[in-house]
């Protein structure tokens, strides 16, 4: 190849090349001086009656209403004024009339502007629920403060706060993580943190919005760049009945406890009460740490759900399900016979009954009609251990209900394995005694209890509990009981109301079985009374039964904590459910023994 | 006559330090605004990319013209394959996914349609293109052009259009061939105002001719533009205190718009600065290209030099409200791995075209 070729007109046309570009260059050069030596100043005024906002919109939550309708979650438009740092001239002399207006003070707006985390840019909440009369007095003033922003805001309101507010639950601010992962969160946005909002958060939020604004200097909207509308979120039904949630609000009064009650057939719940309560309406806005200390710390845990997150002994309440397990394992007899002396020895140790006395010979109906404890010693015992742990959780004990709030307890079943790999010391024969009566390592909720009692009711169905209407819950279990043993135990829990020696005698009017249970805090020393015991001290007192007898319907479980005797305290509340719920009269005639068998 | 190994140009490798350290601070200077993560890919980009610049110089250029089909082959099936396997982002599937980091195979296939294109011109001599070449010519670039349009990525496809021209220009087209491309132009410039744009595009080139035209709308991204680099008068406003870029008018700001956050920042000085450093780049590499020994090496650098010179003043032009905004980023300047390194892969090439070159004496 000759390399010597003539490569003349090909560098040409190259070089012509590069000096276009280069002229190109010196024009746009040209044109640059234009823009900022010429019109620089025309710009820069430009730029400085230039501000960009990024106003949120948020989205209506989804209204949550009960069985019949009444809302128990609304949504309601407020105005809030939002404070854009960067337009701030003089913070201090906003804060001065902002708290003129009775809006906010300069202590606040300095601490909410230097919250650590918070989006850079991102408008800051000044101010919320305004009234018309301030919103106009900004308005006015808007030229002055262009960096205050009003705009309207969708609330939540809880219309029974405190009747409801476990159940349906509270708001609480988003995470940062969750800002993150979710575009169409903004940094004011309240997601759900408990019960039902929690659970339907996806479904209620809808989604929030925002809107790029371009406002003057002196804060006069000039158009809108970019629009991302705010999608509203679905509302909801529910299962639980407000009539009956007032009603058990009513009957707690301020005891602390759960009551729960639930259709016998569906598992739908119509009551789930939490006592003491809370106002969830504290939460719909920037709550304040001394407000959030207060609920946080209270000794009384008022946020605490009793119903779904408080385990405790159920005491004698648990005794039926043990009867129904010993009677299907063939491990005893309706007729079996022990005789009660009050107390019984077993592995060395004396074990009283409740009744000093003793109950003198005890078949099964009586067995639950008057709570005998060395009865069920002795079920414990041909059970074991194993065999109670094997039934309870039959029954849906020692795990969670399926409801789906994550912070359900599922409670304990106390067994060898369990103790040593946490406590790390052996099981002692004798617990399995205080297990067989429901004391010791044996931890229930409320929730538990109504469920495992509904599958008594009901024929022996176990069924998951659900709140929200239309959600499909899991299907029931039917349990392996022996259909002879099932009625023996229902007559038995009959007697228990109806009964000459019921433990709740005091509902003996109204068509109900059930099962009282007083569990003990502290071992009662020899010669002291119960009613003498400190409060703290006091007995947790159950009762879980249904109506009507013949054509079960609702099973209600009450639970109060420290309240004494399951048969004196928590018996008459549940009879109040059952009377408002079922149309029932406490003081209707009185059933004869007839009827009940 | 001695075959010997130059140096580098170190001026052309000063002039692409130069605008990336400017990108670097103005990633840096913004990064309230889109925050720093931007700024650390830049850098490491930007090191591995003068790195590869370096490596990519100790290659024999007569190695670029003997693997030029290997390499436009691999390039035409990287865009194949990533229409299938690739990632999308905003609607355009163009990147494959690699960890953490995105490799835009659009950006680096240029490079090797160059490389061919410049190995094909080069062996077929000094005359003037015939009817037939003037089509291989032009398939050579509209096939990576074409697989590029499927992703769709119009801004990307837009930068292979100096390729061909220049193509035509160095490799001599009689003056009739140009006066019938003139038509086939402009009736293809009906056709795509007619059919091929969308609204939003028309929207775009009517406020190029129509300033204060929807300025909240298709006019609010040149306006806003418009508003940064100008307010940035002699001085600037000083880094990290443009209001413009910091509260996010400017769209686009690490991208396309990058320009304007200098200009704000740095003012009619900085910007002024920042051509210069593009134009001592332009003129080393013509330079590079009017001292080459071979057909090869002249076209090479013509077609690489035309490439950026065309990304650049196209780039400027639509910051400065001069053309509509097609999404052709400013090459070294703007965030993005895979375009820095096509960037410096070009100069790497451009300066092995200046060290192998034969010198008479």
């Amino acid at each position: 190849m000759d390399i010597r070729e003539d490569l003349g007109p090909l560098r040409r046309r190259s070089a012509i090349l590069f000096l276009a570009a280069l002229l190109a260059l010196g024009a746009l050069h040209l044109r640059l001086a234009h823009l900022q030596i010429v019109n620089g100043t025309y710009w820069r005024q430009m730029a400085e009656n230039n501000r960009l906002r990024r106003v949120p919109q948020t989205s209506a939550r989804g209204r949550i209403y009960d069985r019949r309708g009444n809302v128990l979650a609304d949504t309601h438009a407020t105005w809030e004024l939002l404070l854009f740092p960067q337009d701030t001239r003089d913070l201090d002399r906003t804060a001065l009339f902002l708290s003129q207006i009775g809006i906010a003070d300069a202590a606040t707006l300095h601490q909410r502007l230097h919250t650590p985390g918070e989006v850079p840019l991102a408008p800051i909440l000044a101010g919320e629920k305004l009234s018309w009369s301030q919103v106009a007095r900004i308005r006015a003033r808007q030229s002055d403060y262009p960096e205050l922003h009003v705009v309207s805001r969708f609330r939540r309101q809880y219309p029974h706060g405190e009747v409801t507010a476990h159940a349906i639950g509270h708001l609480r601010p988003v995470l940062q993580s969750e800002l993150d992962a979710d575009s169409t969160l903004n940094a004011n946005s309240l997601v759900g943190a408990t019960g039902i909002e929690e659970l339907k958060n996806a479904l209620l939020s809808g989604a929030d919005g925002e809107s790029w604004v371009i406002v003057s200097a002196v804060g006069q909207q000039l158009g809108v760049v970019r629009e991302r509308a705010a999608s509203s979120g679905t509302d909801i039904g529910l299962t639980l009945d407000l009539d009956l949630q007032t009603v058990a609000r009513e009957a707690m009064a301020d005891q602390a406890g759960a009551i729960v009650a639930m259709d016998v057939h569906t598992g739908a719940l119509r009551v789930l009460y939490s006592a003491p309560s809370f106002d969830p309406n504290l939460f719909v806005g920037r709550l304040s740490r001394h407000e959030w200390e207060n609920l946080r710390d209270d000794p009384r845990h008022p946020l605490q759900d009793r119903c779904s997150q408080g385990a405790y002994p159920p005491g004698s309440a648990i005794k039926p399900f043990l009867a129904l397990g010993a009677l299907t394992d063939g491990l005893m007899t309706p007729e079996w016979t022990v005789s009660c002396q009050g107390s019984l020895v077993l592995h060395g140790h004396p074990f009283r009954c409740w009744r000093r006395s003793g109950h003198g010979h005890v078949q099964l109906r009586r067995s639950l009609e008057a709570s005998c404890d060395c009865y069920y010693y002795l079920v414990g015992q041909r059970l074991g251990i194993e065999g109670i742990e094997r039934w309870l959780k039959a029954f849906g004990f020692g795990q969670q209900s399926g409801i789906g709030f994550p912070t359900e307890r599922p409670g304990l079943i106390g067994n060898p394995e369990w103790s040593l790999r946490v406590r790390k010391h052996p099981w002692y024969a004798g617990e399995t005694v205080s297990v067989s009566i429901g004391q010791g390592p044996l931890l229930t909720t409320a929730l538990q209890l109504a469920r495992a009692l509904a599958a008594v009711a009901n024929g022996g169905l176990l069924l998951t509990p659900y709140m929200v209407e239309g959600d499909n819950p899991a299907p029931p279990t039917r349990m392996a009981i022996n259909g002879t043993a099932l009625e023996q135990v229902q007559a038995g829990l009959a007697m228990v109301v109806h009964g000459p020696e019921g433990t709740a005698r005091s509902l003996a009017r109204m068509p109900i079985a059930g099962k009282t249970g007083t569990a003990q805090v502290a071992r009662l020393q020899e010669g002291v009374l119960s009613k003498d015991l400190a409060p703290e001290l006091q007995h947790h007192a159950w009762f879980v039964g249904w109506a009507p007898l013949d054509d079960p319907q609702l099973v209600v479980c009450v639970l109060v904590e420290h309240g004494g005797s399951g048969g004196g305290v928590a018996a008459p509340m549940a009879g109040k459910i059952f009377a408002a719920a079922l149309g029932l009269s406490a003081e209707g005639p009185k059933p004869t023994p007839a009827d009940i068998e | 006559m001695i075959a010997m190994e130059h140096r580098l140009d170190a001026w052309m490798v000063l002039a692409a330090a130069a605008i990336l350290g400017t990108s670097l601070v103005t990633l840096h200077a913004v990064s309230p605004a889109i925050g720093l993560q931007m700024f650390f890919r830049q850098l490491v980009f930007g090191v591995v990319g003068l790195i590869l610049l370096l490596l990519l110089s100790r290659l024999h250029v007569t190695v670029y013209e003997r693997l030029a089909p290997v390499a436009y082959g691999l390039a035409l099936v990287a865009l194949t394959a990533v229409l299938w396997l690739g990632k999308t982002k905003a609607g355009t599937r163009a990147w494959f996914a690699l960890g953490p980091v995105t490799i835009q195979p659009s950006e680096l296939a240029r490079l090797a349609t160059a490389l061919m294109v410049a190995a094909w011109l080069a062996r077929r001599g000094g005359r003037a293109l015939t009817i037939k070449e003037f089509v291989v010519v032009g398939a050579f670039v509209a096939a990576p052009m074409a697989l590029i349009l499927l992703e769709p990525d119009l801004g990307v496809a837009l930068t292979y259009m100096p390729l061909i021209v220049a193509a035509y220009w160095l490799g001599s087209l009689p003056a009739r061939t140009w006066a019938a491309l003139l038509v086939v132009a402009v009736l293809a410039g009906v056709w795509t105002w007619q059919v091929a744009l969308k609204p939003y595009q028309k929207e775009r080139v009517l406020t190029i001719l129509d300033q204060e035209r929807d300025p909240y709308g298709a006019g609010y991204q040149v306006r806003q533009s418009k508003i940064a680099v100008g307010s940035g008068r002699l001085v600037g406003q000083g880094l990290g205190r443009g209001s413009q870029s910091l509260l996010r008018f400017l769209p686009a700001q690490h991208t396309d718009f990058v320009f304007a956050a200098w200009a704000e920042a740095t003012g009619f000085l900085g910007a002024t600065g920042l051509l210069l450093a593009y134009a001592l780049l332009l003129a080393r590499i013509g330079m590079v290209a009017a001292t080459a020994d071979s057909r090869h090496g002249m076209i090479l650098c013509a077609l690489l030099g035309s490439w950026l010179a065309f990304q650049v003043v196209v780039n400027l032009g639509m910051v400065l409200g001069w053309l509509p905004t097609t999404g052709i980023t400013l090459p070294l300047f703007s965030y993005g791995g895979s375009s820095l390194l096509a960037c410096f892969a070009a100069l790497g090439v451009v300066q092995s075209v200046w060290r192998f070159r034969l010198v008479y004496q």
